[in-house]
């Protein structure tokens, strides 16, 4: 290879940082020219070419398929089951349940309750009873289908309002009760009594599942005592330390390889009774297996948002003070313990500067199945109520519900011990700036006057959030490797579900280095061969794993201006990297190709690791947010139009354009899901089975349900407290308040408040009958 | 790298040790020679083929023809994924409701999921490894990159299939005919607005000649 | 996974009707609606019929009088996109465009968009309920936000086709292949109500497939159209529908269809408030009135009242709208 094509590895005449001595950290970014630009991701390629392998396309040589018989009643004994049928179908090669011996092995959903893989007691419709692995997943099928079980049908309870209820089924010896959580601060009632208005009202928010389009699974295969399980997950160190607990295997001998997953919102941070099961077919069979869950029980048994019905006592000064706020909730996590009432406080906590707040949450049990963290777990929940109660005290008051929450913008998290200030917070400006790009105050008032239009009604809402983490933080190992021909390889654990964080890295990479993102190889989220990483989920990747990325790209920098530093005989203090050159920031005539360093040349890879390091002490880090939209409503039909939205963000330093405003555009969808189209049913009087476990019945948005104008305002704030790129999360906070701000600018329109999710016209034709907005039919 | 001879061999090596019938026959799908005369004589195919029994079909994927072994029952997605190895092609709810398994079947986006591979006889068949020279993207697929027009990237091969397919019947689409030609394609990570972006870049694309 | 299933490929009509005289044979056509239930288990057969190589199945031809003949493997695409549908019979255009998903539209067609089962999700779901031959009718006393408010009498389904209240509109017949023949029955009479027959929703008997649906010419002057409502605007039936016919003489309505989806069992049309027009100048007071006489007789359940403001409002709205068109 001759000079001039080495040379296509590094971006020409672009400076790159400072690079700091070993052991001290680097400044923060001044310019960038790789940060923050809209770059495609760096995986588009295998993503729109099909050559990604997603962990359900894997195939291997006499791989077996898997299916998994599940109870159909709520709440049920499994008093026998009979396999003899299926374990002679054609193509059967294994079957195993609850009585065969192999598959004594404890599962826990949080350790308080310990349950077993094949548990004799099913307190959900779903639980696994029974397994089959067959030549093929028709075969599988058909065996499943062959299984016949004997079940004492108990009864069940399919809301948590009925849970405690003294006739109500015992799903745990020590109660229905699976937390109570109590906060408070100040004196709530004195701060009642200080209020010019006070409201009470109760909202609720359905259950919503987390359906990613790639289902849940795995395939498992054994190599004597070494299991290789490729997961559709967030992350594979979680997938391993778990499997091998249940299993009681080494970490080294659980490889997990996670690489492309199609989605998982919360849903697969852990792994499932599946793995365990695709695991011990496995091991029976002696051949690989794959199991992956059928659309319909995806419903059942991964996850979800808990139910949550809350009620908000709110109370403030005509002047726009917030004096009180208590809230109550009770929510439902299922049949298990899974925090159900998981932060569903949090933005009453923190949101808005109050003194005087108590909380009370209560997570209770019911026979469904059990709640998995899903996006911003709590958070978009609360906003549903505190962001309409903001709405409802500003009208009482007068004031425009903008003006009210930049009344009330605290600069520290009055929610933790000691009020610990926020290393940013942009709140302020993703209202006000908001506000100016949306068009706000015009809006506002074309809407409100827009009885031109007869019966279909324009409205206008906002809402506002931050989300409780964020910050990332440590633990997080990453490589980067510059090869003797001046190419770079990054090494990190960390799964990318999606939210472009290879892209992201390979950024940070290039960045420092000088090098084009597209000559860096990433090797990531696969236990045997990339660094430690914690799934991928709070919206803390980016502020996670970026600064160790950054850090191991200094490195191979320190070590690289060394060895250069020996090559000219001079101080590496005094050299930097330019383009595919060291070269003396004193005289430009002394430098060096980086392939020719003979340091490089010697040991053939240069090896950097880099560590994140912590986060600042008594400082919080929280991305903030708030989201704008109109809507218009049918008031004869009751049907609801999104128009446009717009979703102002402060989650630090901006590192990609591109696959942020994607982020925005995605958390709004699903907030609209939440919103208008999404709950989960159940069959409450009858026989506690979910009936719309389909995605024609459980409706997630599509592309004529969101608003042909989406807009992306960023509040670009890098925040160089709290990590060395300066970057917050986003993926949780641009879902938080979508919902809210729906319902804002419903009531705007109409004059109906929408207390429960979702808006549709069940819900909305009947109050308008009763009466919205004057003059609306 | 979809080669079909790629494709080919993965689902040949499987088809060996998979089935009785398999071995036996020694050959799991064929390539057999270059398109032409397609499509089974009725009279012959008037005959019934019994559940669990498997039949010889002959499907032309990609403008290449494939024979295999196939039960009455088995989707095309199944077929395609799990016989040929044509994995771009999803399964996401194997009941139609989702998009995932999005091909163009006579130009036409269909669910791969709810057509039986022995009903996909004698249609051209196109899946998203059809919609590439070589290694090289076509339009949709490069629009798509351009505009970052997915997150986990699972809908994606349906998406754009339901765009290609858009794209032949209409080359010039509004924003509207667009949201209408997507609409039947979820995409749980919300790309949307990103997704009707690239589907008009890949209109000028496409008008512009590119291929 | 689908359970296994036999499968005969139909040379003919006759080889059809043949094919699904033996045993519990399905017509297999777009198969949208019949894999799905297969999948679910909602039903079982051991003979799938595959009808899809039956050409002449396929086409729309105009008839000798000035009518239209639709074969029922027609595809609702076709349907949607027809120029002589889209200005004949725009309702019917205009109804299957808000079918289901582009795909599902590309693949279904009218016969099985016409004889789809019907989408209640105890019936579709693990519940062997009234219609399926067990000894109750789940929504009664269930999550019954869907079900109907007309018509029910021990099953409480609603019809989910949206073509066919368009069809009705229109005066359409079904052509029926059967055994004994070939037979027409007009598509108004065509759906069976739970009151005559809970476990069957077509007078289809055994052995007996639509192969056409056949339009009487328009009537001159005639203005129609369908509308629907849904919770979410693509793939998903009608939470309310209705397919509307007016035509006027001298400013007063002198003939009126009134069909709705997602109202009944059957596609449900409202003769009396059809009869209350007449004569009327259709205005919004005449279509407030027509509005509140349509859902006069309306039972709901515990959880679909919203239904009947609903329908008033649609009902209302789309009168108005079509006399000002």
């Amino acid at each position: 290879m001759n000079e001039s094509e080495r040379n296509i590895y590094y971006l020409r005449g672009i400076p790159v940082p400072e690079t700091p001595p070993p052991g001290k950290d680097p400044a923060p970014w001044k310019k960038t020219d790789i940060v923050g630009t809209s770059i495609p991701r760096v995986d588009a390629y295998e993503r729109v070419s099909g050559t990604a392998r997603y962990p359900s396309d894997i195939h291997l040589p006499r791989m077996l398929y898997a299916a998994v018989l599940r109870c159909p009643h709520p709440h049920a004994e499994v008093m026998n089951v009979d396999t003899s049928a299926a374990e002679g179908m054609p193509g059967v090669r294994a079957v195993i349940s609850g009585i065969t011996s192999d598959t004594d092995f404890a599962w826990w959903y949080s350790k308080e309750i310990k349950t077993k893989i094949f548990d004799p007691l099913c307190r959900f419709e779903g639980e696994e009873v029974a397994a089959v692995a067959a030549e093929t997943a028709y075969q599988a099928w058909d065996a499943v289908r062959a299984i016949t079980v004997e079940y004492k049908v108990l009864p069940f309870i399919a809301e948590e309002s009925k849970s405690l209820d003294s006739s109500s089924p015992l799903l745990h010896p020590n109660g229905n009760t699976a937390k109570t959580d109590k906060y408070s601060r100040g004196d709530v009632g004195a701060g009642f009594s200080e209020a010019d208005i006070v409201l009470d009202e109760t909202y609720r928010t359905e259950c919503e599942l987390h359906m990613p389009m790639e289902l849940h699974g795995c395939v498992a295969s054994w190599d004597n005592d070494r299991l290789t399980i490729w997961e559709s997950a967030q992350g594979v160190y979680s997938i391993q330390s778990r499997i091998a607990e249940i299993l009681g295997l080494p970490l080294s001998k659980v490889r997990v390889i996670g690489h492309y997953m199609g989605g998982g919102f919360g849903s697969k941070l852990q792994p499932g009774k599946y793995t365990v099961i695709a695991a011990l077919l496995a091991k029976k069979t002696g051949r690989p297996v794959r199991l992956f869950l059928t659309r319909e029980e995806t419903f059942l048994a991964v996850g979800n948002r808990p139910p949550a019905t809350m009620q908000l006592k709110a109370g403030v000064k005509k002047d726009g003070t917030l004096t009180a706020l208590e809230f109550s909730c009770i929510a439902t996590g299922g049949a298990y313990p899974a925090n159900g009432t998981g932060l569903v406080d949090w933005l009453v906590r923190d949101l808005y500067l109050c003194p005087n707040v108590k909380t009370e949450t209560k997570d209770v049990y019911i026979n469904a199945g059990p709640s998995r963290p899903f996006r911003a777990p709590g958070h978009p929940q609360a906003a549903w109520a505190l962001e309409q109660m903001m709405d409802a005290l500003a009208e009482q008051i007068g004031m425009d519900p903008i003006e009210l929450r930049l009344k009330n913008i605290p600069s520290f998290s009055q929610g933790r011990e000691g009020n610990p200030p926020y290393t940013t917070t942009g709140l302020r400006e993703c209202l006000s700036e908001g506000a100016k790009a949306f068009g706000w105050e015009q809006a506002r008032k074309y809407s409100s006057g827009s009885k031109e239009n007869g019966h279909v009604k324009r409205g206008v809402g906002v809402a506002s959030a931050l989300w409780f983490a964020g910050g990332g933080n440590p633990p997080s190992t990453a490589v980067v490797k510059l090869f003797s021909d001046g190419s770079v390889n990054l090494n990190m654990g960390a799964s990318d579900i999606g939210t472009g964080t290879k892209t992201v890295m390979t950024m940070i990479v290039s960045e420092e280095l000088g090098v084009k993102p597209e000559m860096v190889q990433i090797e990531y989220a696969d236990t045997a061969t990339t660094q430690y990483a914690t799934p991928s989920g709070g919206s803390k990747t980016v502020p996670t794993e970026g600064p160790a990325v950054r850090a191991a790209a200094l490195s191979v920098k320190q070590q690289l201006l060394s060895f250069a530093a020996a090559d000219l005989k001079t101080d590496e203090s005094s050299l930097t990297l330019r383009g595919d050159e060291v070269i003396s920031m004193k005289d430009p005539l002394v430098k060096v190709k980086i392939h020719d360093v003979t340091g490089l040349k010697k040991r053939g890879v240069i090896v950097g690791v880099g560590y994140r390091g912590p986060n600042p002490e008594r400082k919080v880090v929280n991305p903030f947010a708030a989201q704008f939209c109109e809507v218009e409503v049918n008031t004869m039909t009751g049907e609801v139009r999104i128009i446009r939205f717009l979703g102002c963000h402060d989650s630090g330093r901006v590192m990609n354009r591109l696959t942020y405003d994607n982020q925005v555009f995605g958390g709004i969808t699903m907030g609209i899901g939440l919103a208008m189209t999404e709950a989960r049913i159940l069959d409450r009087d009858q026989t506690g089975k979910m009936v719309n476990r389909n995605l024609h019945d459980y409706k997630l948005p599509t592309s004529l349900d969101v608003p042909k104008e989406m807009k992306s305002l960023p509040i670009e704030k890098p925040d160089d407290t709290a990590n060395t790129i300066g970057a917050k999360g986003l993926g949780e906070p641009v879902t938080i308040p979508t919902a809210a701000a729906v319902a804002n600018a419903v009531y705007h329109a109409v004059d109906v408040r929408m207390m429960k999710t979702p808006i549709t016209p069940l819900q909305l034709c009947q109050a308008l009958e009763k009466g919205g907005k004057e003059g609306s039919k | 790298m979809s080669s079909d001879a790629d494709k080919h061999e993965c689902s040949c090596g499987k088809g060996l040790t998979r089935r009785q019938f398999l071995t036996s026959a020694g050959a799991g799908a064929l390539i057999v020679t270059a398109s032409g005369h397609l499509g089974k004589d009725q009279e012959a195919s008037a005959a019934v083929i019994k559940s669990g029994e498997e039949t010889k079909i002959t499907l032309l994927i990609n403008g290449k023809q494939f024979q295999m072994l196939v039960e009455p029952r088995w989707s095309l997605l199944y077929v395609l994924r799990e016989e040929l190895g044509f994995t771009a092609t999803k399964e996401g709810c194997g009941r139609g409701e989702c998009g995932a398994c999005t091909v163009l079947i006579d130009g036409m986006p269909r669910y791969a999921c709810m057509t039986l591979a022995v009903e996909a006889e004698g249609v051209e068949i196109t899946t998203v490894e059809g919609l590439m020279k070589g290694e090289d993207l076509g339009p949709v697929q490069k629009a798509f990159v351009e505009h970052d027009a997915f997150q986990c990237g699972y809908c994606t091969p349906g998406q754009i299939m339901a765009v290609e397919g858009l794209l032949r019947k209409e080359p010039d689409p509004t924003v509207g005919q667009i949201r209408q030609g997507v609409s039947g394609n979820l995409c749980r990570c919300g790309a949307y607005p990103h997704i009707i972006d690239a589907a008009r870049r890949a209109a000028e694309m496409k008008k512009s000649g590119a291929l | 996974m689908t359970p296994g299933f036999s499968y005969r490929r139909a040379a003919s009509i006759k080889d059809a009707v043949t094919g699904i005289s033996e045993g519990n044979g399905r017509i297999l056509a777009g198969g949208t609606d019949l894999l799905g239930c297969l999948r679910d288990s909602v039903f079982t057969t051991n003979m799938v019929v595959s009808i899809t190589g039956i050409k002449e199945l396929k086409r729309i031809d105009e008839t000798p009088g000035g009518g239209l003949s639709i074969g029922a493997l027609a595809t609702i695409t076709e349907i949607s996109e027809s120029p002589v549908i889209r200005e004949r019979y725009p309702a019917l255009a205009q109804a299957a465009a808000e079918v289901a998903s582009p795909q599902l539209r590309n693949q279904g067609t009218i016969g099985g968009n016409l004889c789809q089962k019907p989408r209640c999700w105890y019936y579709r779901g693990e519940f062997h309920c009234l219609r399926k031959g067990g000894d109750r009718c789940y929504a009664v006393a269930g999550e019954n936000h869907y079900h109907c408010i007309f018509g029910g009498n021990g099953c409480y389904i609603v019809h989910p086709s949206d073509t066919a209240p368009a069809l009705i509109v229109y005066g359409a017949e079904a052509t029926i292949a059967g055994p004994a023949g070939m037979r027409k029955v007009s598509l108004e009479n065509f759906f069976v109500p739970p009151a005559k027959e809970v476990t069957k929703e077509t007078v289809l008997e055994a052995g007996e497939i639509v192969t056409a649906i056949v339009l009487p010419p328009p009537l001159a002057g005639l203005k129609s159209s369908y509308r629907k409502i849904r919770s979410r605007q693509s793939w998903d039936f009608a939470l309310a529908g209705v397919a509307l016919a007016l035509r006027t003489s001298n400013g007063r309505v002198t003939d009126a269809r009134i069909v709705l989806s997602g109202a009944a069992p059957v596609p449900w049309r409202l003769v009396d408030a059809e009869n209350a027009l007449i004569g009327k100048v259709p205005d919004p007071d005449s279509a407030k009135y027509t509005a509140a006489l349509s859902v006069k007789d309306a039972q709901p359940l515990k959880h679909n009242a919203y239904k009947i403001p609903l329908f008033k409002g649609l009902i209302e709205e789309e009168v108005v709208n079509i006399s000002q068109a």
